[in-house]
């Protein structure tokens, strides 16, 4: 799921960045620090979209860097247990398939795999229906529900299934 | 990342406070890191007990509200309770979903990081891909990399006479047609073993295969590259040292194939002290002057001789036919269930056809007092089919010395029987056929 939030972060800066283009060093940089970062709390910050407000710099000591208290809206992401997902398959094998929605990095066991699909190896090992109608193969886009979710400092892990009604394929590129 | 600033947003927006308590009320417990004030926690507490409230009312009601047909659903809630965790992603059960712990089970971090698997997991899925895997009448086939597919060297070893290679190297741009690859970016050369990629390609057709490296998983995976570009081979199948289970070992135990249908091939015997059933030893392919050093060789390598192993007769066309023939009689000559089959078996019976019929003696090979049939040669020949004597008698037909001029070598020369070098042995069982004597004469030393 996609949220539009406001968060807020101190950053510091080094004086070099002072003067008349503060507000965008600091906006620039505020980017390269948070976007495509996970927090356990939020997920991973897509896009920062606007900033709502720069607090007043304090002065460290020795150093001369400042720290700025600044807050920010931004689009985030994170995936929530019971929730429909869309994802690309990447990698098929005989333990499952894994696939991403983004920063998201989603394992679908073969147990989660209805059990009329088989798991065909090869150069491109994929699971079949018996009469070869639905396959899942690298690339493919599958639509699953995600039943549980871990989120570290870098990446988020889901755990998926599609046995359950109107899950699975959603577009095939062999056929394509 | 490209994206403009806009103040008014389009999408739902709540403050930050509120949305925090949500994602948290609606999050299993433990999974916020952060530390908060008591009343935020206090508030957080307060939801998540709703939260869980409204699950308790739902799971009340379930098997009230649960029509008797709906078995399914009542399957699915019954196997959630008594779920056996067969693995993780992520420290999440795949099949349950819940948090587990961090070290249960075996990693499998080569297929994909954060994937690990429970032994009777493990064990269901080599029973299904076995069968999956022999109705395309495939077995396993465990490679190492080093001197047994290729040869790296550093770029700071390499010798003087070896700096012509430097101009001789092939494109990275397509690497399937070369064999002799600069990787500057790891300070490194790797000559790739003659007649490799046919042997890939071929093999591929009777297995299915592992890359199983004690080097990193850097180096590993850049192998796997040069040796694999199209992706054809191997997949995820690449095993280095950072995904063994025990150090300086390598174990089956991370290679999802029953040990009855695995073979391997390396050139170092000791990385295998469980599976030397499984093993097939290959010559070491030294090509670089460094990697002949740090074995003790003080000859000229291949590459400072400007020479290399045979592409139409070098060691791995020697042992593809060997693997054929392990192929071919494991599933056209055995009898029986295919499940029931070994390829240990299959690899001990052609190994002792080698040299059959032989009977060996031995001079002066083994030191004093040591136990003859112990010794790693006596065994080695007795693997290769040929009868071990310790005393000479009418029915011996080789005897083995390093020395002309001991008793039992002029008896040898004397009844006519042959007279060879240990390297003879040596000799057949990394070719997988008994050589010619000739070959291995053996010379009078000057002092006796
Ligand atoms: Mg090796
Ligand atoms: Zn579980």
């Amino acid at each position: 799921m996609f949220f539009h939030i406001v968060l807020e972060r101190n950053m510091q800066l080094h004086p070099r960045h002072f003067g008349r283009n503060l507000r965008e060093n600091l906006v620039s940089k505020l980017m390269k620090d948070v976007e495509g970062t996970c927090s356990g709390r939020h997920g991973f910050v897509v896009a920062i979209t606007g900033i709502e407000n720069v607090g007043k710099g304090l002065i460290r000591d020795g150093t001369g860097f400042v720290t700025f208290p600044v807050k920010y809206q931004c689009v985030v992401f994170r995936p929530f247990k019971g929730e429909i997902l869309e994802a690309v398959v990447t990698m098929v094998n005989k333990m499952g398939f894994f696939a991403e929605a983004g920063p998201v990095q989603i394992f679908v066991s073969n147990h989660l795999i209805p059990d009329d699909m088989e798991f065909q190896s090869g150069d491109m090992p994929n699971y079949t229906t018996s009469d070869g109608s639905v396959k899942i193969q690298k690339d493919s886009e599958v639509r699953l529900k995600i039943i549980g979710t871990r989120v570290d400092a870098t990446e988020i892990f889901c755990i998926g299934t599609i046995k359950d009604d109107f899950l699975g394929v959603i577009n095939d590129p062999a056929a394509a | 990342m490209q994206m403009s600033l806009v103040t008014d947003s389009p999408v739902h927006s709540s403050s930050s406070d509120d949305f925090a308590a949500f994602l948290d009320a609606s999050l299993d417990s433990g999974s916020s890191e952060e530390t908060e004030d008591s009343d935020q926690l206090e508030t957080q507490r307060v939801k998540r007990r709703k939260v869980d409230k409204m699950e308790n009312i739902e799971e009340l009601q379930d098997p009230t509200s649960l029509p008797p047909s709906l078995e399914q659903t009542a399957e699915a809630s019954m196997k959630k309770d008594v779920c056996t965790h067969p693995g993780s992603f992520g420290e999440m059960c795949i099949l349950c979903g819940q948090r587990l712990d961090a070290d249960s089970g075996v990693t499998f971090g080569y297929i994909h990081k954060g994937l690990r698997l429970e032994n009777d997991e493990i064990v269901r899925l080599r029973n299904t891909d076995m069968k999956n895997l022999l109705r395309h009448k495939k077995l396993y086939l465990v490679l190492d990399l080093d001197h047994t597919l290729l040869n790296s060297t550093q770029l700071i070893h390499m010798s003087p006479q070896e700096e012509y290679l430097k101009s001789q190297t092939d494109s990275l741009q397509d690497v399937s047609k070369g064999s002799l690859f600069m990787l500057s970016f790891m300070h490194m050369m790797t000559k790739l073993r003659p007649f490799v990629r046919a042997f890939l390609k071929e093999a591929s057709e009777l297995f299915e295969m592992y890359i199983y490296t004690m080097g990193d998983r850097a180096y590993a995976l850049e192998m796997a590259k040069l040796l694999d570009p199209q992706r054809e081979y191997f997949s995820s199948r690449v095993i280095s040292r950072d995904d063994g289970t025990h150090r300086h070992q390598k174990g089956l135990d991370v290679v999802l194939g029953q040990e009855s249908a695995v073979l391997i091939l390396d050139d170092t015997e000791n990385a295998w002290t469980k599976h030397k059933d499984n093993l097939i030893l290959m010559e070491r392919y030294h090509f670089f002057a460094s990697s002949c050093h740090q074995f003790g060789f003080n000859c000229k390598s291949l590459s400072e001789l400007k020479n290399d192993e045979s592409e139409t007769d070098g060691a791995l066309v020697t042992i593809l036919k060997v693997l054929k023939r392990v192929h071919g009689m494991f599933f056209d000559e055995l009898e029986g269930n295919l499940v029931d089959r070994d390829v240990r078996q299959v690899l001990k019976t052609i190994r002792k056809e080698v040299l059959k019929g032989c009977k060996l003696v031995f001079s002066r090979v083994f030191p004093t007092g040591f136990q003859a049939d112990n010794h790693l040669l006596w065994k080695m020949a007795e693997g290769l089919g040929a009868t071990c004597l310790k005393e000479l008698d009418p029915s011996v037909t080789h005897v083995v010395s390093t020395d002309a001029g001991t008793e039992k070598s002029r008896w040898a020369v004397k009844h006519k029987k042959f007279l060879v070098h240990p390297q003879w042995i040596e000799a057949a069982n990394y070719l997988w056929q008994k050589q010619p004597e000739e070959n291995f004469i053996v010379n009078q030393t000057k002092n006796p």
